[in-house]
């Protein structure tokens, strides 16, 4: 398939599903599955939606409810002929290994999901050796997840943490008299140590030095004595890594009154924060994770990201979190891979997906992986930075996260073995 | 040097929290031989009545730490009645029982919060109060520390200066020579968790604007407080205050010169050396069966 078809083949699906949001209200009132004739297109979620990490699994759930139901009051999606229905089903894992194994059997056994969307991490790998088998197309929001053998593993949105580079390149280019730098995240291999091992790379690439790096366990009460700790290093610059517990963190910061550059991966319920320290404190915080509102986000692959962060807040007004545009993204990735392979089986799509050009949510779109994990199955293309102002995240600039890739992915393995991190 | 005061500062803060939360366990304990591993959870139903009366529905805070006393008491008080007392006798049965109510206080909690984001609580005192122009500490801090100090001096006037607390010390030292000399066991009973719950409601109440609050908040109160309480020795206060006290200074400034992860094993790794070369602790006595 030529790239000038599938580009013409996406705009047309992306205007259908714009369209189906001015009419997504009227039909959401009436269930429009009971009334529709089309088929019904299964796609799974088997997510945390309870438990420590539900803010990533839910507030994507819900997104995917409003693109579906935007696509369904359009008519449905027509795929090889047939014109379905989406329909999305969960699996509440709780970021449970064994719950995992079990969702996602239910999912594609019972539910015939085609496609099945997780986090990732552990639940991913436990799955994998079932879905790797039986040839289902998952998803995962951590390319880490990859092996040598995950041909049906793919990684369409987040390529987590690797877009943290695109941030640290703009701190150093905004603010060159910041030098030193300390990082805190928590100490897991999923999260914590695969940001810290990118936040290294990217801090030697940049020219910067890490002073102090503090890894803490998930049993943190108090924050203060480990900001006093890397305080007492005076950085120029505040780094949390992949942080589960940014915003203690940054109330800390706040009292004992640090004064140079913060940079965090997700800033995600920013607004808590600014009620917990100050507009003034969190202003200039660089993250990685737009609000859809962002006018900046009006040229990017998504249909009406205005209208969809409207329409979410709406339904859910506290739960915004960076997954909420991030499992929507892979299901119009998915839809649109489908109809470009007309069928909807996992074989078909996954071939037609992996081996095409891709467009990605923020531009650009090439296949990468190979190097870190043995495996091109992550896409990766520009990356927003975003930066609070006013008490607003607003994206500066789109980062070029695969060229970054690869002209420094030996610096960053070299971190990743560091930390003990698997590299191929 | 400044970081030295900080850190001492950071710990007698965190002291107050540790002391608040393991008083309970250890009156609990102490007067009806009952291991409550509910406790945890009573000081996040404590935070949880914060977030949702204060945070959420603007009564004023400090109404808010009042009713979340009152609540949390009542919550220990039919735990009491409907749990411990029918298990008096079968520590076993209490434990399984308190077990079972931690998952039922979880499940209320994510009833009235949902599932999603840990609950954050605006700091009712804002500002940082400055030391020697360099130790900070936010008026927050500085109010809970001052509220548990005050909570812990009530406490030892009424364990020590009133005929229920004599009584309470009475039933903790021997229950069936108290029984013997007139005091009520339940009666007693229903006051030693009375007590421990209101304090750990106030813990919730006072950590609620300093940390995430969700329903397995818990977990990190609980085992803090058993390694308080088994290091103070179990079922003696003094020794749950004064252990509070070192074990808050050891965890802050291992956490600060090493690590929190070292501060954590080190904690437990003490608790351990204690139940083996000391298991009545600093202040514990033995008592014979």
């Amino acid at each position: 398939m030529s790239k000038i078809e599938t580009n013409a083949s996406r705009r047309k699906f992306l205007k259908q599903v714009a369209a189906g949001a001015t009419t997504a209200t009227a039909a959401s009132i009436i269930p429009s599955r009971a009334f529709s004739a089309n088929k019904q297109l299964t796609v799974g979620m088997n997510i945390p939606m309870t438990g420590d990490l539900a803010p990533w699994g839910l507030p994507g759930y819900y997104g995917c409810e409003i693109i579906a139901r935007n696509i369904n009051a359009a008519g449905g999606v027509t795929i090889g002929g047939e014109t379905y229905d989406i329909n999305i089903a969960t699996y509440d894992h709780g970021y449970e290994t064994d719950k995992a194994v079990q969702g996602m059997k239910k999912l594609v056994l019972e539910d015939d999901a085609k496609m099945v969307m997780m986090l990732g991490g552990a639940t991913v790998a436990a799955v994998l050796p079932w879905a790797t088998r039986r040839k289902v197309l998952t998803t995962t929001l951590l390319p880490s997840d990859i092996t040598p053998d995950s041909n049906y593993l793919v990684a369409t949105c987040e390529s987590h943490p690797l877009y943290n580079v695109t941030g640290v390149e703009w701190l150093a280019r905004n603010y060159p008299d910041a030098k030193t730098a300390v990082i805190v995240t928590n100490n897991d291999v999923e999260y914590g140590l695969q940001s810290t091992a990118t936040y290294q790379a990217a801090f030697e690439v940049a020219g910067i030095e890490v002073v102090d790096t503090n890894l803490h366990g998930f049993d943190v009460t108090d924050f203060a004595p480990i900001v006093s700790s890397v305080l007492d290093k005076d950085p120029d610059i505040f780094c949390m890594a992949t942080s589960f517990y940014v915003t203690p963190i940054m109330e800390q910061l706040y009292h004992q009154g640090f004064d140079g550059k913060i940079i965090s991966c997700t800033l995600d319920f920013y607004h808590e924060i600014i009620a917990k320290t100050s507009v003034d404190f969190v202003n200039g915080t660089i993250f990685q994770f737009p609000d859809f509102d962002d006018p900046a986000l009006a040229d990017v692959n998504f249909p009406d990201p205005g209208g969809f962060d409207a329409a979410f807040r709406a339904d859910h007004p506290n739960d915004w979190s960076a997954v909420a545009w991030e499992y929507p993204v892979i299901l119009l990735n998915w839809i649109e891979n489908a109809q470009a392979a007309g069928s909807v089986e996992s074989e078909a799509v996954t071939a037609q997906m992996t081996g095409s050009e891709q467009n990605f949510v923020f531009g650009g779109g090439s296949w990468w992986g190979s190097q870190l994990w043995g495996l091109d199955n992550v896409l990766v293309g520009k990356w927003p930075v975003v930066v609070v102002e006013d008490g607003r995240a607003r994206i500066q600039e789109y980062g070029d996260l695969a060229a970054w890739l690869d002209a420094n992915n030996d610096v960053l393995i070299k971190h990743m073995k560091a930390l003990g991190l698997r590299t191929v | 040097m400044e970081l030295l005061i900080q850190t001492v500062v950071n710990g007698l803060i965190q002291s107050g929290f540790y002391a608040l939360a393991a008083i309970g366990l250890v009156l609990v304990f102490g007067v009806m031989r009952v291991v409550n591993f509910a406790h945890g959870e009573l000081v996040m139903i404590g935070a949880y009545t914060i977030w949702f009366v204060h945070a959420q529905n603007g009564v004023p805070y400090l109404i808010t730490v009042v009713l979340a006393i009152l609540l949390v008491t009542a919550i220990g008080l039919l735990m009491e009645r409907f749990l411990f007392r029918p298990m008096t006798g079968d520590p076993l049965g209490g434990l399984i029982c308190s077990i079972g109510m931690l998952f039922i206080l979880q499940v209320i909690a994510t009833y009235v919060g949902g599932e999603g984001p840990s609950k954050q609580v605006p700091p009712p005192f804002e500002g940082t109060l400055i030391i020697l122009d360099s130790v900070r500490i936010p008026y927050q801090r500085v109010f809970s520390i001052a509220v548990a100090i005050c909570a812990l001096g009530i406490l030892w006037y009424f364990l020590t200066r009133t005929k229920f607390g004599w009584a309470v010390r009475a039933v903790s030292m021997d229950r069936e020579a108290a029984a013997l000399q007139g005091i009520s066991t339940i009666r007693v009973s229903m006051i030693a968790i009375g007590v421990g719950a209101a304090m750990a409601g106030l813990a919730g109440a006072l950590m609620a604007p300093l940390t995430n609050i969700n329903p397995h908040m818990g977990h990190n109160v609980i085992i803090a407080a058993f390694i308080v309480t088994i290091v103070g020795g179990v079922g003696s206060l003094p020794g749950a205050v004064i252990a509070s006290v070192l074990y808050a200074l050891f965890h802050t400034f291992v956490t600060t010169y090493f690590s929190g992860t070292i501060a954590t094993i080190s904690g437990l790794v003490i608790m351990v050396l204690v139940l083996i070369v000391r298991p009545t602790g600093i202040m514990g006595h033995r008592v014979s069966e």
